[in-house]
């Protein structure tokens, strides 16, 4: 139980931060896409760009439309900031380290996404104005129409593991010794695919981010919102992306489970070279770039940063430790892979056209959904 | 190990508890540190510079309750499987060979059916309805000249 | 888990017609958007309904329980399910002429009516609460989209919200009183309830038990229009499509009343004490309400209706007998019943015309003169319908209150008897109006009747008058499939 507690309570006093960078990863990343430097004044390389503008968001006006109703436009993005938080007491980080193990943990999250929606509708209702509301609609339509083959794709994880609990699903895949990605001789690729692009769907992410599509909608169900309570939705969608990929990793890329759980010969390199190799690499890398800056107190900063990464590989290497550790770092390794995955997209594809967006939600994910847990079923009795 | 129903239960709804008291702890700060100017033409609705013109708390389109209503019938439909997808390794031992399987399917056709007939319906069009034949298309205003001074 | 899973033949057999309805239904929406020729499906559920009849009887040579006791086929389960089927097969000639005048006629209202009719024959075969509420559901959502289908009508929208608002509301109550009994008894199962409730180990108070038969009562009384419960009943008969109507007052209301009994002489059979009284007062004020409202309508589909809740009002007048004999005068009646208010239905449809101008008493003025056959067919089902010897009618009247004489509710008789009375004043004046009067507007230019039409009235007068000249052909086969479970 105090695991639990210890655990609820980093997340949520970690998580503004975590999001802070996630945003800073996305902004850099779409600079790198885009051959420019993405941001570079605030701190070493721009490094401290996400506490400024917490600190900017704290201390801006808050505007409320006097035609609003007060109290849900309060209680719109807090309850969208609830749903996605409380998705975390169920996902399990690493072996053991999961708040609460209960036996429909992957109902809980789909359960808080469901409810995610209201925080839209009411956000974009209360707000009492044109644009809140159609960014409103528009949206809760779009998260229903991939909810279905969100639910779809889920199945045919579950199908295979028997089991609703994040652990056990995680544990079925250790027993199988396969990932169920690649189970199913490579069909599970189908309902993954489907998860993939209706989580993408769920998150409003581009290319489906037409909720917020500024050239129609101004900003969608957010547009009368600013300072903190903006501020919280654009959190909770940072903590839907993680949750979304944290599900997708559990049920489909083996949770906080190395390649090859059951190659005991692999161990050493995945448990441990791997995971020390690349945050100590992290740090030296740190070093050197800290190197190249010009003004003293960035370039200590840093330096600074870098040694504490080298020293944060040291406990891999304490083998009553890295159990632990080698599951936390395969997980967030995952997540981060698909939440880069997610910032590609963004990168690359120009966003859909309403009808567009319906019509691939209805008429092709539904469909291939159902066919693809009807074959997965099949398939998976031989 | 937490045992009990409620013991593992617990840390979901003291998750619950601890994420809304953030949301409130955060908009309350924000609310204090933020400097506040009151505006009668800043407190109003956002209309991209124009003058709001009534609630806009009116009619929309019906092709949201469509979908919300086929969401329903839809989501409910994945909810059934998941219990059955819970099962499904223990639904086909034996003589039990298939009977998952069958009983899936049979599930799932009978939906189908239902699908097949809503997207034919065009239930599921979005494109710009080119509305009934019998309205004429709207004339366009006759040119502005001179000479109708 | 259970060794094997697999339904039997046997349990497929014996819920074959819900199951083919249901294909066939499935198969209807399918087809519905690729053909043009909305006229295959009248073929369709026609081939249909008879291969279910088929179905019926053949799964009637093998009685029994099926699916882990959920449904039970016995002689009391294939009567109301033939009963049912008949009602569709008589809706869907009705109905057929009736869409395409109204320009209307599409698949959906065929599937929906083959949806109904799964629900009803679950309705007839439940054995378990559960089905029981399955089957009522079924049936009653597909009613109320029926009540609405000329979804253009000002009238059909209204009668239908009335009727899915009430409807849902009901069934509301229905299914707390199965979460009750459940509560008190532990099974859904009907047979189970009854051992439990029968045994003298049962220490839940009496009282507990008699408010979860009430909260069933007030579900089962709606659906079958019963008083305090019937009001919803005028307006929507009033305002569907008369085939609609037509079928409304009789299949659910039929089914319902077969649950009804087999529910309450079943599971509540042990404590007939408590609800016995209750259904009497019910039978009682159903028929007064009934019969002194229909006095004062002008509209002829609105005294139907007052009318078809006076007779809901007789037959709980043998459910109250709570005898063997009262259950075989229900069946006798509602058999009886369904053919006398399909046929006066499809007169009414026949005469209302196109968008149902036609539907007041005055506007009957002079049909004998204009058309003798379907005067003389109205003439029948309004003489059974009050009870005149040589119908159908006055077997079945005959039949309930004897049933109700030997079980001793002797003022029940007497009030029911004088309500007959009140009765034969309503539905003489129609006959009044129809030969006493000289043709009025309404009755003027009038086409002849589409054959499908004429067949229904035809084939509901023939049955009319043979079960009132030979009531012993259905009393027999009632006697023999009846539910014996009565006193």
């Amino acid at each position: 139980m105090l695991v639990s507690i210890l655990i609820l309570l980093v997340v949520i006093l970690i998580f503004p931060l975590v999001a802070g960078y996630l945003v800073h990863l996305e902004r850099k990343v779409l600079a790198d896409f885009q051959v420019r430097l993405g941001p570079m004044r605030v701190g070493p390389y721009g490094l401290l760009q996400p506490i400024a503008d917490a600190l900017k968001l704290l201390l801006k006006e808050d505007i409320v439309p006097t035609v609003a109703d007060k109290w849900l436009f309060l209680a719109a993005p807090i309850v969208t900031l609830f749903t996605a938080l409380t998705s975390f007491a169920v996902l399990p980080f690493a072996d053991s380290i999961v708040a609460a193990d209960v036996n429909v943990g992957l109902l809980v999250v789909a359960g808080m996404g469901a409810v995610g929606i209201l925080g839209i509708i009411l956000g974009g209702w209360s707000s009492n104005s044109h644009y809140p509301l159609l960014g409103a609609l528009r949206s809760a339509a779009q998260l229903v129409s991939y909810e279905v083959a969100l639910s779809l794709a889920l199945l045919a994880g579950v199908m295979a593991a028997g089991t609703l609990s994040m652990v056990e699903i995680v544990q079925a895949q250790h027993d199988r010794g396969i990932w169920f990605l690649f189970s199913n001789y490579g069909l599970m690729f189908i309902p993954f695919l489907i998860f993939v692009i209706a989580a993408t769907a769920e998150t409003n992410r581009a290319p489906f981010d037409l909720p917020e599509a500024e050239s129609e909608l101004v900003a969608g169900f957010h547009t009368e919102y600013s300072g903190f309570r903006w501020a919280l939705y654009m959190l909770a969608e940072y903590a839907n992306m993680f949750v979304i990929s944290a599900v997708g990793a559990t049920l489909f890329l083996g949770g906080w489970m190395r390649p090859f759980p059951n190659v005991t010969w692999l161990g050493p390199a995945f448990d441990y070279a791997l995971p020390v190799l690349s945050i100590a690499g992290t740090g030296a890398a740190s070093i050197w770039m800290a190197g190249k800056l010009q003004p003293k107190l960035p370039r200590i900063g840093l330096q600074i940063v870098g040694g504490l990464l080298i020293l944060l590989a040291g406990p891999f290497l304490v083998p009553e430790l890295n159990h632990y550790l080698s599951g936390f770092f395969w997980f967030f390794f995952k997540v981060g892979a698909m939440l880069y995955v997610f910032i590609w997209f963004r990168g690359t594809w120009p966003r859909f056209r309403y009808d567009q967006l319906m019509d691939i939600g209805w008429k092709r994910l539904i469909p291939l959904g159902l066919a693809s847990l009807a074959l997965n079923a099949v398939v998976g009795l031989l | 190990m937490p045992n009990s129903y409620s013991e593992t239960y617990f840390p979901v709804l003291l998750q619950m508890v601890l994420a809304t008291a953030v949301g409130f702890a955060l908009v309350a700060l924000g609310v204090i540190l933020g400097y506040r100017v009151k505006n009668k033409v800043k407190d109003s609705p956002y209309e991209c510079g124009v003058q709001p013109v009534g609630s806009a708390k009116e009619r929309f389109s019906v092709k949201f309750y469509l979908v919300a209503m086929l969401f329903i019938l839809f989501d409910i439909e994945a909810i059934f499987l998941y219990p059955w997808a819970v099962v499904y390794r223990d639904l086909n031992h034996g003589a039990n060979r298939m009977f998952g399987f069958v009983e899936m399917l049979i599930f799932v056709v009978l939906v189908l059916a239902g699908f097949f007939y809503i997207w034919k319906k065009g239930v599921l069009n979005w494109q710009a309805d080119p509305g009934p034949a019998s309205v004429p298309p709207a004339k366009a205003p006759a040119a502005y000249s001179l000479s109708e001074k | 888990m259970p060794a094997n899973l697999w339904p039997s033949s046997t349990d497929l057999l014996r819920f074959g017609p819900e199951i083919l309805l249901t294909l066939v239904g499935t198969l209807m929406m399918v087809l519905e958007p690729l053909l043009d020729n909305k006229r295959v499906f009248r073929t369709l559920s026609l081939v249909t309904l008879l291969g279910a009849i088929g179905v019926t009887m053949a799964a009637h040579g093998v009685p029994g329980l099926s699916y882990a006791n959920m449904i039970i086929v016995d002689g009391f389960a294939t009567f109301f399910r033939l009963l049912v089927l008949g009602v569709a097969i008589l809706t869907v000639l009705l109905s057929g002429d009736y869409l395409e005048k109204e320009g209307h006629e599409t698949g959906e209202f065929y599937a929906l009516l083959l949806f109904s009719v799964v629900g009803q024959g679950i309705m007839a075969c439940a054995n378990e609460l559960i089905m029981v509420f399955v089957g009522i559901e079924i049936s009653s959502i597909a009613s109320y989209i029926l009540t609405g289908y000329l979804r253009d009508d000002k009238r059909n929208n209204e009668a239908a919200m009335k009727y899915f608002l009430l409807g849902s509301f009901a069934t509301a109550f229905l299914l707390y009183g199965v979460a009750w009994i459940y509560g008190l008894t532990g099974s859904t199962n009907l047979n189970d309830i009854r051992t439990v409730l029968s045994s003298p180990n049962f220490t839940n108070s009496a009282s507990l038990v008699g408010m979860s038969a009430a909260l069933m009562f007030v579900g089962f009384a709606f659906k079958v229009s019963a008083a305090p419960f019937q009001s919803w009943a005028p307006d929507v008969y009033q305002g569907a499509p008369s085939p609609v109507s037509a079928f409304m007052s009789a299949g659910p209301k039929a089914a319902a009343f077969a649950v009804f009994i087999r529910v309450f002489l079943t599971a509540y059979g042990p404590i007939s004490d408590t609800w016995v009284p209750l259904v009497a007062i019910a039978a009682l004020a159903t028929m007064t309400i009934g019969n002194f409202a229909a006095l004062r309508q002008t509209n002829v589909k609105r005294l139907l209706a007052y009318s078809s809740i006076a007779h809901a009002g007789y037959v709980l007048v043998a459910i109250a007998a709570h005898s063997t004999v009262g259950t075989q005068a229900v069946m006798f009646y509602l058999a009886s019943y369904v053919f006398m208010n399909v046929g006066a239905f499809a007169v009414v449809t026949f005469f209302a015309r196109k968008g149902e101008q036609y539907v007041n008493i005055d506007d009957l003025s002079g049909l004998a003169v204009r058309q003798p056959a379907m005067a003389a067919m109205l003439t029948i089902f309004m003489l059974s319908l009050i009870g005149v010897p040589l119908t159908a009618g006055f077997f079945g009247k005959f039949y309930i209150f004897k049933a109700a004489l030997d079980s001793n509710l002797v003022w029940l008789t007497i009030l029911g008897l004088l309500n007959s009375a009140v009765a034969a004043y309503y539905y003489l004046r129609i006959l009044v109006v129809m030969y006493m009067r000289e043709p009025g507007v309404a009755t003027n230019n009038m086409d002849e009747a589409p054959f499908a039409l004429r067949l229904t009235v035809w084939a509901s007068a023939l049955a009319t008058l043979v079960l009132g000249v030979m009531p012993g052909l259905l009393l027999d086969v009632a006697g023999r499939w009846v539910l014996a479970l009565g006193r």
